[in-house]
């Protein structure tokens, strides 16, 4: 059992972020990614760095947990960086050896861009982390319902969104399992190179991929079985409540943003 | 292969809101060559503690010996060939084309050579009444025939020990029977089985010895008499104890019959031979 050390999981702890609206939370992580992508000096994005530092220690969920997050995307990041770094040809020529040239400006603009991505990867950790798959589709789909009048199927997308999130956990449960029969019987997974890994893994994709489709029938059979019938009319078991705290939390992020881009 | 547990603990997700000690400290022996019954609620540490027996999953303190060594220094390739273990709802786990390409899987990880992985497969499929089903692919086969292919898969190595969780959940009567006389032909030729289930009846039937886990700890180890004739909780009964135990303080001759043909066997005894 792995549970809550995967990005996409709820860690259950209470906290001022997990008692504030699901919408609130999604507008507010979605200004801070935009953000992001806004800032273009180093000071705004340690304005938002820190504002998600002091979000993490908010959101009472052990700091341990986002750099697990942070450890699928580590590849990405370090390539990144090594990239800008011997590719940048801007500001002064630090080194120079063979073909490779190191410039300042490929430092500066590899950590800059390092720290983006860590940065996009721990608020989105956030969100999944304070809010539960429920609320945040459920949120989702509240935001998306104007759109209903175009016909555009808001509860459908939110529905798919909450199973799909739903279904992390489980399949990787399930992962796990056939990983482990399969290992009793004498596979062996941490040896040999990348080919023969890969190939090692195939006993356990096959009965994986079969078992998510059996799954995904039975799912589809017993919500019909028991009444769904899609969104219209559709009531709710918990009501969504946007309060003056949410309101609040939005503009602070919002002010965060701003702040950013202007310094 | 006799195993021995010495207080072994195992905590999920350890530091978490999902820590869990699923097994407090079980001290068990599985002496070779017997069937050991393993019965509990759900949620009393079976499925972690069979996880233990070829260590997928390891111990956070305590101790496990095969034949007196410490598990942790055989090899993991060799510990799981010895120890063979099926998952509940094995059927999971089957993958390839055709059932003989499955049961051939871990013969070949063994690297036994073609013939022994033929002979392999032709034996176990056979042992379990499935060798009319090699040239099938798995996943057309019914629920009862995928189990006994996954079965016949973990059977191919060859194991000393096997350990099965839950093997008969969900078996219809028939299949279930020839299932427990596989068992008992296995362990008549020299191999441990352990068996963990929930069936009650069905660990009287075919246990040497009985050990009743409960929250992570064991509750009682001891032959079926010893251990099914001690507790007050129905749930905790076989239904021939159920039938037997009422008679005992006016009839103590007819003495603590557990398997079936025991019981009855008692009772045509009490009553005179006048059945």
């Amino acid at each position: 059992m792995t549970a809550g050390r995967s990005l996409g999981q709820f860690y259950p702890v209470a906290s001022p972020l997990h008692g504030l609206d699901a919408r609130a939370k999604i507008l507010g992580i979605a200004a801070l990614a935009v953000g992001l992508f806004l800032v273009d000096s180093m000071a705004g994005l340690l304005l938002i760095a820190a504002a998600v530092v002091l979000l993490v220690a908010a959101s009472r969920v052990p700091p341990g947990t986002f750099l697990g997050f942070l450890k699928p995307v580590a590849f990405i990041v370090a390539l990144t960086v090594l990239f800008q770094i011997f590719f940048s040809r801007e500001g002064e020529t630090l080194l120079r050896w063979g073909f490779l040239q190191v410039h300042e400006g490929g430092i500066s603009t590899g950590l800059f861009l390092a720290l983006r991505i860590l940065l996009l990867v721990s608020t989105a950790g956030l969100l999944t982390a304070t809010t539960t798959p429920i609320a945040l589709a459920d949120g989702i789909e509240n935001l998306l319902s104007p759109l209903k009048r175009l016909r555009f199927p808001a509860h459908e997308l939110a529905m798919m969104i909450t199973i799909a999130l739903r279904f992390i956990p489980t399949l990787h449960e399930e992962a796990q399992k056939i990983t482990r029969a399969q290992a009793a019987r004498g596979a062996d997974f941490s040896e040999g190179g990348p080919v023969k890994r890969a190939r090692e893994l195939l006993p356990v994709l096959i009965p994986l991929t079969i078992g998510a489709f059996q799954r995904a029938d039975e799912l589809a059979e017993a919500m019909e079985s028991r009444g769904y019938r899609g969104g219209n009319g559709r009531t709710r078991y918990r009501e969504l409540r946007f309060r003056a705290r949410d309101a609040l939390a939005l503009v602070t992020a919002a002010l965060v943003v701003v702040g950013g881009i202007l310094v | 292969m006799r195993i021995e547990l010495e207080s072994v603990r195992h905590v999920y997700a350890p530091g978490t809101p999902f820590e869990v000690e699923a097994l407090r400290g079980v001290s068990l022996m599985i002496e070779s060559d017997e069937v050991l019954g393993i019965v509990g609620g759900t949620g009393s540490g079976k499925s972690t503690l069979a996880q233990h027996l070829n260590l997928l999953l390891a111990p956070a303190s305590g101790r496990i010996l095969a034949d007196g060594v410490d598990v942790q220094t055989i090899a993991r390739s060799e510990l799981r060939r010895r120890v063979g273990l099926v998952f509940q709802s094995p059927e999971a786990a089957l993958f390839a084309p055709t059932v003989e390409e499955d049961v051939a899987f871990a013969p070949q990880r063994l690297e036994l050579g073609v013939e022994e992985t033929r002979r392999r497969v032709r034996e176990t499929l056979e042992l379990l009444g499935a060798s009319h089903l090699a040239a099938r692919p798995p996943h057309a086969l019914s629920a009862g025939e995928k189990r006994r292919v996954a079965i016949a898969g973990v059977l191919a190595m060859a194991p000393e020990v096997l350990v099965l969780d839950e093997p008969t959940a969900g078996l219809d009567p028939a299949t279930r029977e020839d299932l427990l006389g596989v068992l008992r032909a296995l362990r008549d030729g020299g191999t441990s089985v352990v068996m963990i289930s929930h069936d009650l009846d069905e660990v009287a039937e075919v246990a040497d010895r009985v050990c009743v886990l409960e929250k992570g700890e064991e509750r009682a180890v001891g032959t079926p008499e010893e251990v099914f004739y001690t507790f007050p909780e129905a749930s905790l009964t076989p239904a021939t104890v159920r039938v037997v135990r009422p008679l005992r303080g006016s009839h103590p001759e007819v003495g603590r019959p557990v398997r079936f043909e025991e019981t009855l066997a008692a009772l045509k005894e009490l009553v005179g031979g006048q059945v």
